[in-house]
C-alpha cells in the first residue's frame, strides 16, 4: 500500500507560518549569555532592585545546574545557547491599539489572523514579538470588572504587591535548569488577574512570534484566578524556518484560588528548528479546577509537562495532551499531577502520533502524598505509529503513599489498522478518506475540547494539520 | 587530615573473609584456568564500576547506600553440611517433604550444594542436574559458552560483576534436544550464617524442542545482622523449547536479596515464569526476557506481599528483538504496615520487530496507612506494526467486595483476608507447579494473620 503517499496527502507536515518580516530591532544584547546581558535586560526594563537580584541569583543557579540527560537529545543545545540573542527589543514601548503597532510587525500578526480574531471572539489579546509584548489590550467590559490582562513588565510596574506576592512562588528558579535560565533572562509574557467571582465568558489570548534568526524567547506568565472566578487563556506560537536553531523557554505560573476554574490552552506550532523547553505549573486550591490543554505540533525538540499541584481539599486537575512528531521531531511531553490534599482528583489523557523519523514520548508523574485521603487519579496514553521508522515511548511515574488513593494508568500503542482501513473502504470510502477518518477518530477526544467555535487560525491548527486537504 | 587517616582501616585490622581481592583470588585458585581468568576480569569490571546511586534511573527508589553495606559482610566460613537430611535444619526438611512430583532435587545450604539427585532415566538420556562448581570441571564446554557470557556478563552492572567474581556454587540444569521432563526439578536453598554474603548462579539450558519445569525455593530464619543473598539466573530456551521457571523467596528479615535473571528465547520458544517475593528486608529483582526468535512467547508473572518495613523493587524488561513474538507480564502485590514496593517495567520493541504483541500490567493493593507503592511502567517502541499496552494501578481493598462477604457472615478481618488472597491467588493459579500455590498461600495467610487483619 502506498501508505506514505496517503499520509503526504493528509498534509500533516505543511508548515504555513514560514514567512519572515524584515525589520531592525530597537535594541538587542550581544549573542550569548553573561551577567552583563542579565543586567542589561533588567536595566532596559527599569526594574526594581529586588528583581535584578532575583535574576542574578537565578543566573548563578542556571550556570551550576547540569544539562538534563533524559528526555530530548540536548547534546547540541549548548552550542545553540552560546549563539542566540537573549534579548531583542522590537519597538520602543508596548501599544494598546493595533494602529500604533509598527507596520511590519502588524503585518505579521495580520497574516496570522490575530486582530480579526480579537474583534470577533476574544476578551483580550496580547502579542509578543521577539522578546517583548508589542500589543496588549482588554475589552472595556472586563477592564471595568477589575480584570487585569497586561504584559508581565507592566504587571510588575503597576501592581507591584500582587506581583511580588505570587511571582516565582509556583515555579521557583531552582526547579530546573531552564526555569533558572528563564528566571534570569525572562522578558515578555502576560500578567493576568481575574477578580473574585468574575466569569470571563470569552478567552484571553496571547500569541508568541519569533521572527529573527538565532533568537531566544523567554516569556514569563503569571496568572492569578481569584476565588470563584472562571477564565480561559490560550497561547499560540509560531516562527519562520531558519537553517540555524532557535530556543524558546517559557515559565507559566498559575494560582487557582478556592473554587475557581481556569483553563490554559497551548497550540505550539514552532518551526522545526526550535528547541522548546517550557515549565508550566498551577497551584490548585480548595475546590478549584485547573485544566491544561496542550497541543504540541511544531518544534525540533519539546520538553514540556504541564503540572497541577493539588494543594487544597477537593481540588481537581486535568491535563489533555496531544503530540504530533514528524521527521526529525521529538515531542517529549506529558503531565504531572501531585495530590497533596484530601479528596483531590485528576485525569491525564495523552494522545500522540509519530511518523517518519519522529518520536513522541509521554512522560508523566502521578504522586499521591500520605494524608491525601480518598484521592483518585487516572492516566491514559494512546500512541499511533504511522511508519516503521517512527518511535514512541511511555514513561509514567506513579508514586503512591496513601492507602485510600485509587490510581490507574493505561497505555496502548497501535498502528493504523489494515482491517480498519479495509472496513471503511468496503463502505465506499477512498483510501485517503478512510485514513483521515481513522486519524481524526484517534485525536477526536482532544480535538473536541478545543475552542473551535471561533475561527482563529491558530486555534484551528489541529483541524487544519490533521484534517487539512483530504476529501 | 587526622580524620581521614583514622577512617582508613589498616589491612591487618580487616576481618578475614571480607569481600575483597583476597577472596576472589582464593576462589580463582580452585577454578580451572579459563574460569579463573573470567573471575579476575569480573573483579576488574567491579572495581571500575561505581556503586549505583539513586541518581541512576534504575536505582531511583532503592538507595543502596542505606540498604546494603558491603564492607560489613564477609564470605561464608561455616563448614558445608553432609549429604544427609538428618543433619539438615528442620525447616529445610519439612519444606522439602511437601515436594511431590519431582524428577530431581538439588539442595544448597549456605550457598554450597549438599545434595543432588536426578532420575536415572533422565541422566541416561543426557539430562544434567549438578552443582555448578562440579560442572566447572565436568562440563567446561557448556559453561564456557553460557556462564556469565551471553545472559548476565559482569558488564551488566556493579552487583552482577560482584556475583561473577564471588560466586561459590550454584545449579546447572541441561536438557538435551527433544527431551521433555514430565515433572519439575526442585531446588531448595537454606541460609543460616548471619552477616555473610552468599553468591550463587543458576544456569539452565533447554536445548531445542526440550521441555523443563524448574522450581527454586529459598528460605531462612531471620538474621540478626545484615546478610546478602545474590543470585544470577541465566536461562537459555533454544528453538521450540518450553521452560517453566518458578522462584519462591521466603528468606528471613535482615537479608538483602538480589536476583538478576535473564532469559534468552529462540524461535518458537516458550517461557512461563513466576517470581514470588515474600521474605527478606530488601528484595531487588532485575528480570529481563529477550525474545530473539520469531514466535517466541513469554509469560512473566510476579507476586509480592510486604509487611513490617519490607522493601521490594522489581525491575523488569521485555526486549522484543525478533518480529512476531509475544510477551505478557503481570505483577501483583499487596503492601501492609510500612512496607514499600517499586515496580519498574519496560517493554522495548526494536526496529524491525514487527507483529510484536507485548503487554505489561502491575497491580498494587495498599493495606495500611504507611505502605507505599511506586510504579513505572514504560514503553519504548521502534516499530509500527505492533500491539502493545501496559497498565498500572494502585488501590485499596474494594469496600463493596468486603461488604458483600460480610453480609454473608464473615468478619471484616476474614473478608479482608479472603479478598487479598483472591487478589494475589489469581497470579499463582496461572502457573500452578507442584505445591507452590499451597505453600505461598500459607505464607500470605500467615502474614495477614500477624498483621492488622487478624
Amino acid at each position: 500500500m502506498p501508505k506514505n503517499e496517503v499520509i503526504e496527502r493528509l498534509d500533516l507536515d505543511r508548515y504555513k507560518y514560514d514567512f519572515r518580516t524584515e525589520d531592525m530591532p530597537v535594541f538587542r544584547t550581544e549573542p550569548g549569555l553573561s551577567e552583563d546581558v542579565v543586567r542589561a535586560i533588567s536595566r532596559y526594563k527599569e526594574e526594581p532592585d529586588w528583581m535584578l537580584e532575583f535574576r542574578l541569583k537565578a543566573y548563578g543557579l542556571y550556570m551550576k545546574k547540569p544539562m538534563p540527560e533524559w528526555g530530548a537529545d540536548l547534546s547540541q543545545l549548548g552550542d545553540v545557547l552560546d549563539q542566540i540573542y537573549y534579548y531583542v527589543r522590537p519597538q520602543d514601548r508596548m501599544k494598546h491599539s493595533w494602529q500604533d503597532v509598527p507596520d511590519n510587525i502588524k503585518d505579521t500578526f495580520q497574516k496570522l489572523g490575530i486582530p480579526e480574531a480579537e474583534q470577533k471572539v476574544l476578551a483580550g489579546v496580547g502579542a509578543q514579538y521577539e522578546s517583548e509584548m508589542v500589543y496588549h489590550s482588554l475589552k472595556k467590559e472586563w477592564e471595568s470588572k477589575g480584570v487585569i490582562f497586561d504584559s508581565i513588565e507592566d504587571g510588575l510596574k503597576k501592581h507591584p504587591e500582587l506581583f511580588r506576592d505570587h511571582f516565582a512562588t509556583v515555579v521557583p528558579p531552582a526547579d530546573n535548569k531552564f526555569a533558572a535560565l528563564n528566571s534570569a533572562v525572562w522578558s515578555g509574557g502576560s500578567f493576568v488577574y481575574i477578580p473574585k467571582g468574575v466569569h470571563l465568558e470569552t478567552p484571553l489570548q496571547a500569541y508568541f512570534r519569533v521572527n529573527q534568526e538565532r533568537m531566544g524567547q523567554f516569556e514569563r506568565t503569571l496568572i492569578i484566578a481569584d476565588e470563584g472566578s472562571r477564565a480561559h487563556y490560550i497561547e499560540g506560537c509560531t516562527a519562520p524556518v531558519y537553517s540555524t536553531e532557535s530556543f524558546h523557554s517559557g515559565v507559566i505560573e498559575i494560582v487557582v484560588a478556592k473554587d475557581a476554574r481556569f483553563r490554559y490552552t497551548t497550540i505550539q506550532n514552532w518551526s522545526r528548528n526550535m528547541y522548546n523547553l517550557v515549565t508550566q505549573r498551577a497551584l490548585v486550591r480548595d475546590g478549584a479546577t485547573m485544566e491544561w490543554l496542550d497541543g504540541n505540533l511544531g518544534s525540533k525538540a519539546t520538553m514540556k509537562y504541564p503540572s497541577c499541584y493539588l494543594v487544597g481539599e477537593g481540588a481537581h486537575g486535568s491535563i489533555l495532551s496531544i503530540a504530533y512528531a514528524s521527521n526529525g521531531q521529538h515531542q517529549d511531553t506529558g503531565g504531572k499531577v501531585v495530590h497533596a490534599a484530601p479528596r483531590t482528583t485528576s485525569t491525564i489523557v495523552s494522545k500522540s502520533i509519530s511518523r517518519g523519523t519522529g518520536r513522541a514520548s509521554y512522560r508523566g508523574l502521578c504522586k499521591v502524598y500520605e494524608g491525601s485521603t480518598a484521592s483518585r487519579s487516572n492516566v491514559e496514553c494512546d500512541a499511533l505509529l504511522i511508519n516503521e521508522t517512527a518511535r514512541t515511548d511511555t514513561y509514567p511515574y506513579i508514586e503512591i503513599g496513601e492507602r485510600s488513593a485509587n490510581v490507574g494508568h493505561e497505555a496502548t500503542v497501535s498502528k493504523i489498522g489494515e482491517e480498519q482501513l479495509f472496513y471503511l473502504m468496503s463502505r465506499g470510502m477512498s483510501e485517503d478518506e478512510a485514513m483521515a477518518m481513522i486519524v481524526r477518530g484517534f485525536i477526536e477526544p482532544i480535538a473536541k475540547e478545543l475552542p473551535l467555535e471561533y475561527a482563529v487560525e491558530l486555534n484551528r491548527l489541529i483541524e487544519l494539520e490533521m484534517e487539512g486537504s483530504v476529501g | 587530615m587526622v580524620e581521614v587517616v583514622a577512617d582508613r582501616v589498616a589491612p591487618e585490622q580487616k576481618k578475614s573473609g571480607a569481600l575483597d581481592r583476597g577472596v576472589v583470588e582464593r576462589l580463582a585458585g580452585d577454578d580451572p584456568e579459563w574460569l579463573a581468568t573470567r573471575r579476575m576480569q569480573a573483579l576488574r569490571i567491579y572495581e571500575a564500576t561505581p556503586m549505583p546511586s539513586t541518581q541512576l534511573e534504575e536505582w531511583r527508589y532503592t538507595d543502596l547506600s542505606r540498604k546494603l553495606c558491603l564492607d560489613k559482610l564477609h564470605s561464608p566460613v561455616a563448614e558445608a553440611l553432609p549429604d544427609d537430611p538428618q543433619a539438615w535444619p528442620e525447616r529445610l526438611r519439612s519444606t522439602m517433604a511437601e515436594d511431590h512430583d519431582a524428577v530431581g532435587h538439588l539442595v544448597l545450604v549456605d550457598g554450597s550444594v549438599v545434595h543432588t539427585n536426578i532420575g536415572a532415566h533422565l541422566s541416561s538420556r543426557g539430562v544434567v542436574l549438578t552443582s555448578l562448581r562440579r560442572a566447572a570441571t565436568e562440563h567446561p564446554t557448556l559453561l564456557e559458552k553460557y556462564l556469565a557470557t551471553q545472559a548476565i556478563p559482569p558488564e551488566d552492572g556493579k552487583l552482577q560483576a560482584l556475583n561473577a567474581m564471588l560466586w561459590t556454587d550454584g545449579v546447572l540444569l541441561y536438557v538435551p534436544p527433544g527431551v521433555r521432563l514430565e515433572h519439575p526439578v526442585r531446588v531448595t536453598r537454606w541460609y543460616s550464617e548471619t552477616g555473610a554474603a552468599f553468591f550463587s548462579r543458576t544456569l539452565i539450558v533447554a536445548d531445542s524442542a526440550s521441555k523443563l519445569a524448574y522450581v527454586d525455593e529459598a528460605l531462612s530464619d531471620d538474621f540478626d545482622q545484615e546478610t546478602l543473598t545474590s543470585q544470577a539466573v541465566e536461562v537459555f530456551a533454544s528453538d521450540g523449547a518450553h521452560v517453566q521457571y518458578v522462584s519462591a523467596q521466603r528468606i528471613g528479615r535482615g537479608a538483602f536479596c538480589h536476583a538478576a535473571q535473564r532469559i534468552l528465547l529462540g524461535r518458537d520458544a516458550t517461557l512461563d515464569m513466576l517470581n514470588v517475593s515474600l521474605g527478606a528486608s530488601t528484595t531487588r529483582v532485575d528480570l529481563n526476557a529477550r525474545l530473539l526468535g520469531s514466535g517466541a512467547d513469554s509469560n512473566l508473572l510476579g507476586l509480592y506481599f510486604g509487611d513490617g518495613d519490607q522493601h521490594f523493587d522489581h525491575n523488569t524488561s521485555q526486549d522484543h528483538i525478533a518480529p512476531a513474538a509475544r510477551s505478557d507480564l503481570l505483577y501483583k502485590g499487596a503492601l501492609d504496615d510500612s512496607s514499600r514496593a517499586v515496580f519498574r517495567g519496560v517493554i522495548r520493541v526494536a526496529e524491525g520487530a514487527q507483529q510484536t504483541d507485548a503487554y505489561q500490567t502491575n497491580r498494587n493493593l495498599i493495606l495500611s496507612d504507611n505502605a507505599r507503592a511506586d510504579a513505572l511502567p514504560k514503553l519504548e517502541i521502534h516499530a509500527d506494526d505492533v500491539k502493545c499496552s501496559h497498565g498500572a494501578t494502585v488501590g485499596q481493598l474494594d469496600e463493596e467486595s468486603l461488604f458483600y462477604l460480610m453480609s454473608r457472615g464473615l468478619t471484616r478481618a476474614q473478608a479482608e483476608r479472603l479478598v487479598v488472597v483472591g487478589f494475589l491467588g489469581m497470579v499463582l493459579q496461572r502457573l500452578p507447579l507442584g505445591g507452590v500455590v499451597e505453600k505461598v498461600t500459607r505464607v500470605i495467610e500467615e502474614k495477614l494473620r500477624l498483621g492488622a487483619h487478624a
